[in-house]
């Protein structure tokens, strides 16, 4: 198991980096950095989804006409294009919500805006 | 007719496109939007009904968008339990037609805001129908995060005092599930190195080497998904969300939206009971036991709300428990209940949100004791309002009754009484909130001129109204067509892959 | 009281995490399943059958058509959502003003309320972005053969519009947001995949179907080619109107 998780360091770098995201999620107050821990976990996933599709000493799979292998595998790296623009979307809304929210009770500190409730 | 392959693309596409041209469509009429969704809706109605009679008459079928063989290109796969794009229509083209009066009672709605208001109706309806019909884990993904980002707005846009605030604690929840949901899809891929949801089933059931990460998978999946559909204890985001909404939004919502949670838990279910890697004991009880926590906290909480919207929002929850425990008991007739419930719920949500969403047109109230006597005043829609009423509790001949009634069978063909027992014991707590509320409507005075002198509401609010609490009696009538047909698919669930 | 909440759900979740890792087929290994069932026979016969050199592209547009066609929709969706919100929102006097005004006063407005620019900032923006737009172009239209593709494009482009509306004023980003034109541009993405695959399903009998034959493979070049100028001016256009509204509001 140990070897395994040396072997595997990267991906138990997305999980740290994922355990952040979610603490600062649940942790803190100030709306948006509730959201930017939300971003983190995003983030810790794409890498990790990205890393899946590493292989030993690999190249971009592009097949110009004198490229050798190994390649690294396309398929991780369309899902995480993917992933990136749906995470660039609902941080536009979730931006657009803090906006409005800012606007109506003049504070975006969750534990303010739950008394104002 | 109904042969025709292309069906399968059209639903999926049609009210994405639509909703493409909607804002083009406002420009060339500013009064245009609400007639070209509905028009949208038609024509994906029509292609819905084409793939439903497709699949009664010949079974599970697949289309493949570019023509690549299933593991390599994205599959789009029809079974029994994709007819819900069915009721996705029906209630989208209901809630879009009662929107076109509704939304100008709206406190914040401007009109230049009504084009995006009827897109993001299409993209939520489209998001669902595309979850329901694809059979790619990444594609599942995707439509995942149309509807749910669409739902998001959608709670936003009426401008309730707290819709803002609902709408972000919404999209916080919803949007970490996503990710969970989405690592999954990575650790399922990384095992399997396939999206494709039949592909990693048969792959994951020939697996060598450590389980751990499939296991994990499964977690994550199921905690992702029982967020989107509200189970206790992670269902804090669904009251405030569903009762800020403007009503026909929280028709969609609550009748729809959070069915496709349970929709994701199926096809979850389907990955694991087809892979046989392990047993789902352990899964089973605690969606059992979440599955019933809600169904008694979800009525508790229910019958002490004044405001009737907020009432219907904690009684989605209720109802929705209803629905996971009989996933839970993983018996046919408990699975077959819970299946028939999403759609016969959707139905039943949807006449009581649009009913009361009417009477708050009409009132400007929307707490009991302001809209006492308002029964006498706009009769019909109360009707539909108690034709509602009576199918949630679950009082035969209504929709309500046959689903829970096999859901029970469930619970003691599976060895599990005491989950029948609290199946019935949520039922009457249920029965005890919509009396309070059929008593507030009917047998008590008015307090309020606005009440007196309400009138019913225009054709446009009332049909739908109407339309949907007749079907919520027919589908009780006709309560076995439903149940035969999802048979096979219940079956084929259950089974191990090649079993 | 919070915290240790926090940092209890969060062990919770990180253990059998790190435990699943390292369950998972180990980094790098060539004959792990990621790279020998389906990535192995899109590098085999990928580029051939999907006809992009860059594999990521043809997989993206080709092979998984309709996850970029639900890509799009949903940056698409979420222009819709913050126009749904944004528009038309009186609550607060100052509000009211920066924003009923929207339509025709709002470029007058932010003239004089916008921040004043560095000259060098200014200058050095306006001499680059030519060549912003050069690039972008590049980007665009080279994505079948070397990294980049319309997505990529379109976000350098929108980062163009979005500097120039920083130096110049957000009356520089009329065209894009406020024009009879804007609907089309914003719904380019989608409408291109809608278009581009109903063509498809008319020369090869499948939705976002890219015929391979000889005789029309060129047109298969020109349709991808389509798609990437569809997906970049739809995301251009609408990260630069999100930026536009945030901005007024």
């Amino acid at each position: 198991m140990i070897v395994m998780l040396w072997h595997n360091i990267d991906y138990v770098a997305s999980v740290v980096l994922f355990s952040i995201g979610l603490y600062v999620v649940i942790a803190k107050e100030n709306l948006i950095k509730k959201f930017l821990g939300l971003n983190i976990m995003e983030t810790a996933v794409f890498a990790f989804i990205i890393a899946l599709g590493m292989v030993e000493d690999g190249r971009p799979p592009i097949m110009t006409g004198d490229a050798q292998g190994p390649f690294a595998s396309p398929l991780p790296q369309t899902l995480v294009l993917t992933g990136i623009v749906v995470a660039v979307s609902t941080t536009a809304l979730a931006l657009t919500l803090i906006i409005r929210i800012f606007r109506r009770f003049g504070t975006i500190e969750a534990n303010e805006l739950r008394e104002m409730e | 007719m109904y042969a025709w392959p292309h069906w399968l693309a059209l639903v999926v596409m049609t009210p994405l496109a639509g909703a493409a041209l909607t804002p083009i469509a406002a420009l060339l009429d500013r009064r245009s939007p609400p007639w070209w969704a509905l028009a949208t809706m038609t024509f994906t109605s029509l292609a819905a009904t084409m793939l439903v009679l497709r699949v009664f008459a010949e079974g599970p079928f697949s289309y493949l968008p570019g023509g690549w063989a299933a593991p390599y290109g994205v599959e789009l796969r029809f079974d029994e339990f994709s007819a819900v794009v069915g009721v996705i229509c029906l209630i989208g083209w209901m809630a879009i037609l009662f929107s076109s009066r509704y939304t100008r009672s709206l406190p914040e709605f401007a009109s230049d805001r009504s084009p995006y208001y009827y897109a993001l109706l299409l993209l939520n309806l489209g998001g669902m129908i595309g979850f329901a019909v694809t059979g790619d884990l990444f594609n599942l993904f995707v439509f995942l995060e149309i509807l749910s980002l669409s739902g998001y707005a959608l709670v936003a846009v009426g401008g309730e005092r707290i819709a803002e605030m609902a709408a972000f604690k919404y999209l916080l929840m919803g949007a970490v599930s996503s990710v969970l949901v989405l690592f999954a899809i990575g650790f399922l891929y990384g095992m399997t190195g396939t999206l494709n949801i039949a592909d990693v089933t048969a792959r994951l059931g020939a697996l060598e080497g450590p389980t751990a990460p499939a296991a994990v998978a499964l977690a994550l999946l199921a905690v992702g998904f029982v967020t989107k559909a509200a189970i206790f204890p992670l269902h804090v985001w669904l009251p405030d969300a569903h009762a800020a909404a403007p009503s026909p939004v929280s028709a969609v919502l609550s009748g729809l939206v959070v069915k496709l949670g349970v929709i994701g838990m199926i096809r979850t279910y389907r990955i694991y009971y087809g892979a046989g890697l392990f047993d789902l004991t352990v899964l089973n009880h605690v969606l059992m036991w979440l599955g019933a926590i809600s169904i008694v906290m979800g009525a508790f909480f229910a019958i002490f709300q004044e405001d009737v919207k907020l009432m219907l929002a904690y009684s989605t929850i209720s109802n929705i428990g209803y629905i996971i425990m009989g996933l839970g008991l993983a018996t046919t007739y408990g699975v077959i209940g819970a299946s028939v419930h999403i759609f016969n719920h959707a139905l039943i949500k949807a006449t009581l949100f649009l009913a009361v969403g009417a009477i708050i047109y009409r009132t400007g109230y929307r707490t009991l004791s302001d809209l006492r006597g308002v029964g006498r005043a706009m009769p019909l829609t109360s009707v539909a309002l108690s034709i509602g009423a009576i199918s949630i509790v679950g009082i035969p001949p209504t929709a309500g009754f046959l689903c829970k009634w096999y859901i029970t069978l469930g619970a003691f063909e599976a060895n599990q009484p005491l989950f029948g027992f609290v199946l019935v014991f949520g039922a009457l707590l249920i029965f005890v909130y919509y009396i309070r509320m059929v008593n507030a409507f009917y047998f008590r005075e008015p307090i309020h001129a606005e009440v007196t002198e309400a009138r019913e509401v225009p054709v446009s609010m009332l049909l739908p109204t109407l339309v949907l609490a007749s079907l919520c009696l027919i589908m009780g009538v006709l309560g076995r067509i439903p149940l035969t047909f999802i048979e096979p698919g219940v079956v084929r669930l259950l089974a191990p892959l090649g079993g | 009281m919070r915290r240790p909440i926090a940092i209890a759900l969060v062990l919770l979740s990180a253990i059998p995490l790190v435990v699943a890792v390292a369950g998972l087929p180990a980094h790098g290994d060539p004959s792990a399943p990621v790279h020998t069932h389906v990535s192995a026979h899109y590098i085999e016969r990928g580029a051939e059958e999907a006809g992009a050199t860059n594999l990521v592209t043809g997989v993206l547009l080709n092979y998984r058509g309709l996850d970029a066609a639900g890509e799009v929709t949903v940056i698409f969706t979420a222009l819709i959502a913050v126009l749904a919100i944004l528009l038309g929102t009186g609550t607060t006097p100052e509000s009211t003003a920066s924003s009923r005004g929207a339509s025709d006063r709002r470029g007058a407005d932010r003239e004089s309320t916008v921040a004043p620019v560095s000259p060098i900032v200014s200058f050095v923006v306006r001499l680059l972005a030519p060549f912003i737009a050069l690039y972008a172009a590049y980007v665009i239209l080279h994505g079948h053969v070397t990294p980049g593709g319309g997505f990529q494009g379109g976000a350098i482009l929108a980062g163009l519009f979005i500097a120039l509306a920083m130096v110049l004023g957000t009356r520089a980003m009329q065209p894009v947001a406020r024009t009879a034109l804007a609907p089309w541009l914003q719904g380019a993405a989608v409408l291109s995949f809608v278009v581009v695959g109903t063509v498809g399903a008319f020369l090869t009998g499948f939705f976002l179907g890219f015929p391979a034959e000889p005789p029309l493979h060129l047109v298969r070049e020109l349709l991808i080619i389509a798609l990437e100028v569809g997906i970049a001016i739809g995301g251009a256009a609408v990260l630069a109107t999100i930026f536009l509204h945030m901005e007024a509001s």
